[in-house]
């Protein structure tokens, strides 16, 4: 089974607009072409993709473990402080006996974004060697990943809500803690690297392994 | 590897980059990429209408759902509540100006430029007021389409409750229904708009 690629017909898909645009005989694949329906600038492939992803994932890794080790809010009651980091503030929901919210918290905060990371460094890691390549499901998986990425922004909006609502002076207050700045900076890091894989790398690199592998068959 | 295709009758995936001839179709039909099963192009009922619709009424409830108080708190006698804008404002106060910036953005900022956009977009459609500059913004309009989070502040809404439900009075707002009904029509009114059909008018009208 052979399908035709806009690449190897000379033709690049504008990713703003959806249009094929041609490509001039003496520009090469590696040059920024403009799009002659919407103008935008763009490239045939997203250039130096793997990098780019690889460089904001590591990005996001870094700030992922101060995010961690910080208290995320801190609970003021009759002037006592009590800090709470996403962990522990996980438990105090399993403590008193609510699960679904913890799991909610506890997939959004922690498990998302681990997924989010460790996926990302396997694709670009899979693209590069081509090991046990098998794009569709790649191609699902990558999907999902993208579709998940602002969901793990849950954490800040509550303690954001939390800080807005609980301001009753003396008796009760919630105060933000610096893991929030380190944890919004892990989503949006996660969700640039997630925006700068180009899946299409995928199929590509099966192509160029099968076309291999049938020339060393002859 | 030179032959000369022409371009106007071709599709290819944005997932795989598989070419295939551009394919008819009805409203409600979308065309799916055999290799890797990607929707390429929909063609969806009533587009524009139902876009402009939804938008309109998003638009309507803008001003509640930003400035009505979600929720309050009430502990030993004291009461307390707060709408959107107010967490942004109390967030600045209090020197988070990180977290009062991306809350601003992604809850306030972007979602409102997105629903005015697809106003716009739907209404120029609907009332045949083609103009060049629609290229462009059609264009930008896009790049908003992963930063807006009206969803995921919907489930902080009620995260945050269940976590204030145990040791006060919790009361809810009107600022709640007007927030759940505009998430309900911003969401409704960016899913309505059919890109190809914009795209395709666009093209038709002032490319070549």
């Amino acid at each position: 089974m052979s399908i035709n690629t806009a690449k190897e017909n000379n033709l690049a898909l504008c990713p703003e607009c959806h249009k094929l645009n041609h490509l001039l005989a003496e520009v090469t694949s590696k040059k920024k072409i403009q799009c002659v329906r919407c103008h935008a600038f763009f490239y045939q492939r997203k250039p130096h993709s793997l990098q780019y992803t690889l460089a904001w994932n590591t990005a996001a890794l870094i700030a992922f473990i101060p995010a961690n080790l910080y208290p995320i809010m801190i609970i003021y009651s009759l002037g006592i402080g009590d800090p709470a980091t996403i962990l522990s503030g996980i438990g105090q929901f399993i403590d008193q006996g609510l699960y679904p919210i913890a799991a909610i918290i506890f997939t959004a905060s922690i498990i998302v974004p681990l997924i989010k990371i460790i996926g990302l460094y396997l694709l670009v890691y899979r693209v590069h060697t081509g090991v046990r390549l098998r794009p569709i499901k790649h191609t699902k998986f990558y999907h999902a990943l993208e579709f998940l990425g602002p969901w793990s922004m849950l954490d800040v909006f509550v303690v954001a809500l939390l800080v807005a609502v609980v301001q009753l002076g003396f008796v009760t207050s919630v105060a933000a803690g610096p893991a929030i700045n380190y944890f919004t900076l892990t989503v949006i890091f996660t969700m640039i690297a997630a925006n700068s894989f180009d899946p299409r790398l995928l199929w590509d690199k099966k192509q160029t392994i099968e076309s291999f592998k049938e020339e060393n068959d002859k | 590897m030179t032959k000369i295709v022409n371009n106007k009758q071709l599709i290819a995936c944005q997932q795989c980059d598989a070419l295939y001839d551009k394919p008819e179709l009805k409203q409600g039909q979308r065309a799916k990429c055999v290799r890797c099963g990607n929707v390429m192009a929909e063609r969806k009922v009533n587009s524009i209408e139902r876009s402009f619709h939804w938008s309109l009424a998003g638009t309507l409830l803008l001003v509640p759902a930003i400035l009505l108080p979600l929720m309050g708190v009430t502990l030993a006698g004291q009461y307390h509540h707060a709408s959107l804008l107010d967490c942004v404002v109390v967030l600045i106060e209090r020197e988070y100006f990180m977290i009062a910036m991306l809350v601003f953005l992604f809850a306030i900022a972007v979602p409102v430029v997105r629903l005015a956009g697809a106003l716009y977009i739907s209404y120029s459609f609907k009332f045949n007021q083609l103009k060049p500059s629609l290229l462009h913004f059609c264009r930008a309009f896009h790049h908003l389409d992963n930063w807006a989070m009206l969803n995921v502040f919907m489930l902080g809404i009620v995260v945050s409750m269940y976590k204030l439900l145990d040791d006060t009075q919790l009361s809810v707002n009107m600022g709640l229904l007007a927030f759940i009904l505009w998430l309900f029509s911003s969401t409704m009114a960016a899913a309505a708009l059919d890109q190809d059909y914009i795209w395709q008018k666009l093209e038709d009208e002032f490319v070549d």
